[in-house]
């Protein structure tokens, strides 16, 4: 089951808001490779994850992504604090004011709302975690606005993150990989085209 | 009626003039009416007899064994309820008296729990050995058949 902590994963201090950071810093909470996705792609994987220790990684790893997804959320909402019409208009976030005004909606930044559809869960260890290993990898892309001095500092928590767990998974799969024929027969693994 | 007369069709009818499409009664809750005890109430998901109903022609006889597991769930249900409740009455001193004293056994019953099978990060664990790991996790039957 889940609780809350009334707390940050890592304080969020942002001084100055800034809407057209808030425009590219929202794809982070509902882009296909956003905070959202993340924590839904691991908390699904988990119930057809046949290995102990992966049943527990990806529970820790989705429910960290929710506190991250909370810190994202806190760092659109003071980007966007105490804005006014009038502070919006021109800036890239105009639209999404339209709809949204200060509210934290997760979309991506091209507009479109949080998709099932950037995410896959195939009940196969292989086929999840090299999806994993593809989701840590989009978020090592942001890496490159980390130095900027833009960018919120709390962003670099999660980005440094990923990176650690994508190193992880990529020896994990190494060790299943020296055994996958092994490893089907073993864990009994659903074919997905039941033909007559 | 005659159906040809009127001239509706088998299994629509005519309603007289004046009559509204439908009439729905719900009764009232009687006054104090009979009460499960407690945890037959959590099994059952109400309070009052009168409100388990049979769903779809099944009626819910489940029963909950005794566990140190359910004990804590039935607890944590308790506080959560009381937190709702007090999220809508902050100012309810006996609301808020029971929800620190439930707190309170639901933090010694977490701590002694937690020791022998680890269900939480944050709070200490003993013995040689990371038990966070070991099988079966919650979503799995052989976490749930013993309740």
């Amino acid at each position: 089951m889940f609780a809350y902590d009334k707390k940050l994963q890592y304080p969020v201090k942002i001084a100055r808001p800034n809407p057209r950071l808030a425009s590219v810093i929202i794809s982070q909470f509902g882009g296909p490779d956003g905070e959202l996705a993340a924590s839904m792609r691991y908390l699904s994987q988990r119930y057809s994850m046949p290995f102990d220790d992966q049943k527990g990684l990806l529970t820790d790893i989705g429910t960290e992504e929710l506190s991250h997804l909370e810190m994202v959320g806190a760092i659109i909402h003071q980007l966007t604090r105490n804005l006014k019409d009038k502070d919006i208009v021109g800036t890239p976030l105009e639209k999404y004011f339209v709809d949204h005004t200060v509210g934290v909606y997760p979309a991506a930044a091209a507009g479109f709302p949080w998709n099932a559809a950037s995410i896959q869960v195939k009940g196969d260890p292989i086929a999840d975690l090299t999806e994993d290993l593809a989701a840590d990898a989009t978020t090592l892309h942001s890496q490159h606005f980390k130095n900027s001095s833009r960018f919120p500092r709390e962003f670099s928590l999660f980005l440094d993150h990923d990176g650690r767990s994508r190193y992880g998974r990529l020896e994990y799969l190494r060790s299943l990989g020296s055994g996958v024929l092994g490893l089907y027969t073993a864990v009994s693994i659903p074919c997905g085209y039941p033909l007559p | 009626m005659d159906h040809k007369q009127s001239g509706s069709r088998h299994g629509e009818g005519r309603l007289p003039s004046m009559a509204p499409l439908a009439n729905p009664y719900v009764p009232f809750q009687l006054e104090s009416p009979p009460k499960y005890e407690p945890r037959k109430a959590l099994v059952r998901g109400t309070l009052y007899p009168g409100l388990d109903l049979p769903f779809m022609g099944m009626v819910n006889q489940k029963e909950q064994p005794v566990t140190p597991k359910t004990e804590l769930q039935t607890l944590g249900f308790a506080i959560q309820e009381l937190a709702l409740y007090l999220d809508t009455h902050p100012e309810d001193k006996e609301a808020l008296e029971l929800y620190q004293a439930y707190q309170k056994m639901y933090h010694k019953g977490m701590m002694e729990h937690n020791d022998r099978c680890q269900m939480k990060h944050g709070m200490p664990s003993q013995g040689d050995r990371y038990r966070w790991l070991d099988d079966p996790w919650p979503w799995e039957y052989a976490a749930n058949k013993e309740g």
